[in-house]
């Protein structure tokens, strides 16, 4: 249960800035997520907290003490690792009770310990057995309870369940947020999947090429990004370029791909060069003959996904451009003739053009 | 790194020690036999004169060649064999397989020696065979010299192309083969074009080792050659006869030898590290199904080379029961050969299985340290541990004895004459393999098991010490098998170093060679093989290493 904070924490690796200068406070008790491409330097931040990777420059702070000189085992900090690492050559119950016999604690209280720690994942009476014998799911939770034990100040996962199939994915993913929760405890997860981000995070940094591009909730990343790479980022969004016209008092007429498309507020000075990006669940199809902000567009392909058909369109000048709509209320339900995408303007996000 | 805590201290440590260790023991010796090769032996005054005058000699040219000649010809022939026995245990479906690749990993391990006997007995000037078949009034040719000691590197020394290319056949995913078949080429066309420059790389890396061994190797020279001038042979008549000696010759054979070995070693890594194929497959590719004549035919060929390999071990033994009548055979069962090898003393057994102990666990114990830390905690000095330490590969054993000698016969350190020095030149001619055994094993130890006992507390150094090492244990003990085996049968460092209070199952069966005792040589020769199998078998059933390789 301790705050974090980063300050201009810098590792380069030959010619590359794993992480550069990057800052970053995370509040006591917050589930705060890395989240970014391969390589963006997730895994090298998340081991300069745990001390596993030095670090170069700036400081590492656990509340108001310095850790980042600190070795990596006197940081009392739970890493959970992708491939789980529990030890082989250790029952399931010499597994979770290692960090206690390690900090010297007396037998009869690491035996209540270690079956509490098990209980808590749902994995009471497994104690026995060897690490052979349990599923990939098992061995992660045995992981997670390991962590648990110590109860460490904060607890860092580094893509904990990119090894487990899709399903048990999304049922770790609820179980480790409301342990999380239960307990209080600071945690720094990483994952790639943003996705999983969105789904599990208090607050989310998504980082690109050793950089923090924009730190806020799920909310704010998803629907006002501060990038067009965040807004790429985090799912299909379709990015329209065009020219920013004169804004008018309550939005900004944008030319693009033929047609004129009007953005809430003033994005930009008239006549610069920008990017728009037009989420696919916010566009609607509707007849052309419909009032209201909306673009022509022609049916190319439906692709049916079960809950959502996403379908894909183009506009006049051919540029291609994806919706996503509940079943049902799709183009199959669409009268014949001239269809159009009616678009809000206050959810089209632009950034200026790279 | 300031957070590794402990572990910095050790590896330090680790690398110092291995360092003085290989400084003292390897690298000071060879400089002095540097040293000695130009030196004029009677003033001490520098000179190339040692040189000029071993390569104007026609005798040590020709040594020089009938070496090179010897070692290029067992290359190629080794992998002539090696090849396509490594494509059949890889992709046919043959009788017997894995009993079939455990024997043929057998002759890397047993004394190549006791082979190039068992070749002297069967068919050498009183051979078995010769003399059956003389008595029939077939003359068979020489197999002194040249084509005898040809054979016998062959039939020795192929595991080292096989092994490692056995593995490279395995490990091609059967999709790229059917890849290649689905563009319209043949299965010739696809094992020419793609499976054969797939593997070639680990059979090239086989070849040049068959190479340098053939090139050091002194017992099966020394054994076959008789009067052919062989460069090992020649290093240890120079150094230790008792006729011809002259040290200085000896050590500028030796620098040409060591030159040799090394501009070999060195080629083979720069051919290495320029070519790698990742060929990932998850699984070994399937039998291709043959037609049984075809099928028929591997199996012969395959089982017809791994037997021939094996045979002159088995002859050995058998001998070894039989009664000698001066250097003649006659066919009476019985102990007698065992019993005057034994008269003499049983020291020889205890001095072999002592000796071999020691370099066994010291070899392992400094080996399992470094091939940690080469392996976990690089830095530029044990970067140069990591070349130091390769050096022992390159170095054939008689030139690093004769360096022990020079080294540790006088001043402030001596050594010869005792057990001491017998176990340090095994554990330096071991230790290459004893850290490139250790750090494959480490590198099967997925490095976030470390992390995560740190992570939960646990000392970098404890975690070595209670987490790594039991978990590396089991392989250690398995190279330490190995070791072991490799050091009881040793004999090119032990010939020269020995004392007769220290005397070794080998150096009883080289005496009982250069002398009368066909009989006693027999026996004890089947004393190292069983040393050797005994060891082998056992960690094989204890490790229950499926694939049947034993290395
Ligand atoms: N030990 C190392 N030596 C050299 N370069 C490294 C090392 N560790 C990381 N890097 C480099 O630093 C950069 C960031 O690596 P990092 O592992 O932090 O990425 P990541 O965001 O965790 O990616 P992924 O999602 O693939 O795990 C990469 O360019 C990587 O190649
Ligand atoms: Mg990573």
């Amino acid at each position: 249960m301790t705050t974090i904070r980063l300050d201009a924490v810098r590792r380069t690796f030959g010619a590359v800035r794993a992480v550069d200068d990057i800052s970053l406070t995370i509040g006591q008790g917050e589930f705060f997520t890395l989240l970014g491409p391969s390589g963006c330097g997730k895994t090298t931040l998340l081991r300069m907290i745990a001390g596993f990777c030095d670090v170069e420059q700036g400081s590492v702070w656990f509340g108001d003490q310095r850790i980042d000189k600190l070795p990596a085992h006197r940081r009392n900090t739970g890493m959970v690792f992708q491939n789980y690492a529990i030890f082989p050559n250790l029952t399931v119950a010499r597994n979770v009770a290692y960090g206690l016999r390690a900090r010297g604690v007396d037998r009869a209280q690491i035996a209540t310990r270690v079956e509490k720690a098990l209980q808590t994942v749902r994995l009471g009476g497994y104690g026995e057995r060897w690490p052979h014998q349990l599923s990939g799911g098992q061995l992660q939770r045995v992981a997670i309870a390991r962590s648990l034990v110590i109860e460490p100040a904060v607890l860092l996962f580094d893509e904990p369940l990119s090894n487990l199939d899709a399903q048990l994915r999304v049922q770790m993913r609820v179980e480790i947020r409301q342990l999380q929760q239960s307990l209080g405890l600071t945690a720094v997860y990483v994952t790639h999947d943003q996705e999983e981000a969105l789904a599990i995070s208090d607050r989310i940094a998504v980082l690109r090429a050793g950089r923090v591009e924009q730190v806020g909730s799920p909310e704010a990343i998803y629907r006002a990004p501060e990038t067009a790479f965040v807004a790429e980022f985090m799912g299909a969004t379709n990015m329209l370029p065009g020219e920013a016209g004169a804004f008018d008092g309550t939005t900004t007429p944008v030319a693009a791909c033929g047609h004129t498309l009007h953005v809430a507020g003033q994005v930009a000075a008239p006549g610069a060069k920008v990017m728009l990006s037009l989420r696919p669940e916010t566009l609607r199809l509707v007849a052309a003959a419909a009032g209201g902000p909306c673009l022509p567009v022609r049916l190319q392909l439906r692709e049916f996904l079960g809950p959502i058909v996403r379908l894909h369109m183009v506009l006049p000048d051919g540029t291609p451009i994806r919706v996503s709509a509940l079943a049902g209320q799709d183009a199959a339900a669409m009268p014949e003739g001239d269809l159009a995408l009616a678009y809000d303007p206050a959810q089209v996000v632009a950034f200026p053009a790279p | 790194m300031k957070s590794l805590g402990g572990i910095a201290a050790f590896r330090n440590a680790t690398t110092l020690i291995a360092l003085a260790f290989l400084a003292l023991f390897l690298l000071y010796p060879l400089w002095l036999v540097l040293q000695n090769s130009l030196q004029d032996e009677a003033s001490g005054q520098f000179t190339l004169q040692n040189f000029t005058q071993i390569l104007s000699s026609p005798y040590y040219l020709g040594s020089f060649r009938n070496s090179v000649v010897a070692g290029a010809l067992s290359t190629v022939l080794a992998s002539l064999i090696g090849v396509p026995l490594a494509f059949c245990l890889a992709r046919v479906d043959l009788p017997g397989k894995s009993a079939l690749m455990t024997l043929a990993s057998l002759p890397l391990v047993l004394p190549s020696f006791v082979s190039a006997y068992a070749l002297v007995l069967l068919f050498g000037h009183a051979g078995v065979v010769t003399v059956a078949l003389r008595a029939i009034g077939i003359p068979i040719g020489s197999i002194y010299g040249m084509s005898g000691i040809v054979i016998v590197f062959t039939l020795t020394l192929y595991p080292y192309v096989l092994l490692p290319t056995v593995a490279g056949f395995r490990a091609i995913d059967v999709s790229i083969e059917e890849s290649g078949r689905n563009l319209g080429a043949s299965r010739w066309y696809v094992f020419r074009t793609v499976l054969l420059p797939v593997v070639m790389p680990a059979m090239l890396a086989g070849a040049l080792l068959v190479f340098i061994e053939a090139l050091e190797n002194f017992g099966v020279p020394s054994v076959l050659a008789e009067d052919k001038p062989y460069l090992a042979v020649d290093i240890f008549k120079l150094f230790a006869g008792e006729s011809d000696s002259n040290p200085a010759a000896a050590g500028a054979l030796s620098v040409l030898l060591v030159a040799t070995t090394a501009l070999v070693l060195l080629l083979q890594r720069h051919y290495l590290a320029r070519r790698r194929f990742a060929t990932g497959a998850r699984r070994a590719p399937p039998a291709i199904p043959l037609s049984r004549p075809w099928r028929l035919a591997a199996s012969v060929f395959s089982w017809g080379i791994v037997l021939l390999s094996v045979m002159p071990f088995v002859a050995v033994v058998v001998i070894s029961f039989l009664r000698f009548h001066g250097p003649v055979l006659s066919w009476e069962f019985g102990l007698n050969n065992y019993a005057s090898l034994l008269r003499g003393s049983y020291q020889p057994l205890y001095s072999t299985l002592l000796l071999a102990s020691m370099a066994a666990l010291l070899a392992t114990l400094l080996g399992a340290p470094i091939g940690y830390v080469l392996t976990r905690h690089r830095t530029r000095l044990s970067g140069l541990l990591d070349v130091v330490g390769m050096i022992p590969f390159a170095v054939s054993g008689t030139v690093l004895a004769i360096g022990l000698l020079l080294a540790f016969n006088s001043g402030w350190l001596v050594l010869t004459g005792g057990w001491l020095i017998l176990v340090v030149a095994y554990v330096v001619r071991k230790l290459p393999f004893s850290i490139r055994s250790a750090s494959a094993i480490v590198h099967q130890i997925d490095p976030s098991l470390e992390e995560a006992s740190i992570n939960l507390g646990v000392s970098p150094l404890k975690t070595f010490v209670t987490l790594t090492v039991p978990l590396m244990l089991g392989g250690l003990a398995g190279g330490m098998v190995l070791i072991w085996v490799t050091a009881a049968s040793e004999l090119s460092s032990t010939i020269v170093l020995y004392s007769s209070k220290w005397a070794t199952m080998t150096v009883t069966m080289f005496q009982a060679l250069q002398g009368t005792g066909a009989g006693e040589a027999a026996a004890a020769a089947s004393i190292l093989i069983v040393f050797t199998l005994v060891p082998l078998l056992l960690v094989y059933r204890l490790l229950r290493r499926h694939d049947g390789s034993l290395l």
